[in-house]
């Protein structure tokens, strides 16, 4: 499983299954403050991520 | 199935129909899909803009539009909602600060979307109607940025308002705005602010001001302007890192993380209070002009006056 990191890092993760939120929180991310996608595709953070998932994260831009 | 993967069983279905869902709401318990999220988010917007008679048959709606998620998402949706249930017409507003490596991009952003949704839109610039650039500004007086760039902001889009005769400015502020606000206030000891009541202002002289998305977070507005491509990726204000407003905003977003739901109480505390002081607090005076500009205000000279008065000293 591929991850990457709002501010622009990598890194490859194993393949068992997890939850978007075990991940983020892992990783020191409030799930409320990032849009997470799964090969290219919204998903809600209670999904779970597994194999060779594509997941990047994305920060909730604030203001404007 | 996602045809992409072959992978269904591990992303919650929506509420409202069999599609996969793209956001879970933590304080209802909620799944929806792209479709039932950007239907919530509309139907939030109405509830709220009719429930608190944000619009009327008649009004100039000025969208102070920045550029970014919130206001464009704000405008995009009024548009859509207004023509069909009230005779009010749409205009928007920019304020170019005069940011270097920020406003280039998101003024560019919010020039595309009026013209994609065919409205009026009158940009000012701090540096026409006080002299000089936000950075500038900021070079020779050494005060925090965002609280200098809300004051003139605030004025700018107040004159800009009265030029074209709008009756309410409708700003992007959402749920998490509204909650980090009530808790910048008592961590300031700000209670004359925290109790103030914005919707009497208009009383006072002052063009209304309404909030249409003050229902919806931060998070839902993101989803809904990327579903619908109203913003691509734009960058954060360089001097947002610097705010008050940042370091709350992560206490608050810690806190309705743990506690599902707690910045609409933290609101929903704030309009109690607001209520009940107006029974014992004494009225506001007589509405004030400012000496040097003539806009209304609760001292001798309006706050942005006051600001430029000191910069010049």
């Amino acid at each position: 499983m591929r991850l990457q990191l709002p501010d622009g890092t990598t890194c490859d993760m194993s393949g068992e299954p997890t939850t978007v939120t075990t991940l983020l929180t892992g990783c020191n991310i409030n799930p409320l403050e990032v849009i997470v996608t799964r090969n290219g595709r919204l998903i809600p953070e209670d999904a779970t991520i597994s194999g060779s998932d594509d997941i990047r994260v994305y920060l909730v831009a604030h203001g404007g | 199935m996602d045809t992409a993967t072959g992978k269904r069983d591990c992303i919650p279905s929506c509420d409202s129909c069999d599609e996969p869902a793209v956001y879970f709401n933590p304080g209802l318990q909620r799944h929806l899909c792209e479709r039932h999220l950007c239907l919530d988010v509309e139907h939030r917007v109405i509830e709220s803009v009719t429930s608190h008679g944000m619009v009327h048959d008649g009004d100039l709606v000025a969208v102070g539009l920045s550029g970014g998620k919130d206001s464009s998402v704000l405008l995009s949706i009024l548009c859509c909602i207004v023509p069909e249930r009230w005779d009010a017409e749409i205009v928007a507003i920019t304020v170019d600060e005069g940011i270097a490596g920020y406003r280039e991009e998101t003024i560019q952003s919010a020039v595309s979307l009026t013209q994609q949704l065919g409205i009026q839109h009158h940009i000012v610039t701090f540096q026409s109607l006080f002299g000089k650039t936000l950075d500038s500004l900021l070079g020779s007086y050494p005060l925090r940025a965002c609280t200098a760039c809300g004051i003139l902001r605030k004025k700018a889009f107040s004159d800009a308002a009265r030029e074209i005769a709008a009756t309410s400015i409708a700003t992007g502020h959402n749920l998490d705005d509204a909650a980090q606000s009530v808790l910048m206030n008592y961590l300031r000891g700000d209670f004359e602010r925290l109790l103030r009541d914005s919707s009497s202002m208009e009383d006072r002289g002052f063009i209304r001001r309404i909030k249409p998305l003050h229902e919806v977070n931060e998070k839902e507005i993101t989803l809904y302007s990327m579903i619908n491509g109203i913003t691509g990726h734009l960058p954060e204000c360089p001097y947002a890192t610097t705010a008050f407003r940042a370091e709350v905003r992560t206490l608050q977003a810690a806190i309705e993380y743990q506690h599902p739901g707690a910045s609409h109480r933290i609101i929903q505390g704030q309009e109690s209070l607001s209520e009940q002081a107006k029974k014992t607090v004494r009225p506001c005076g007589a509405v004030r002009y400012c000496a040097t500009c003539g806009d209304p205000c609760s001292g001798p000279v309006c706050q942005a006056c006051g600001l430029l008065a000191g910069l010049k000293k």
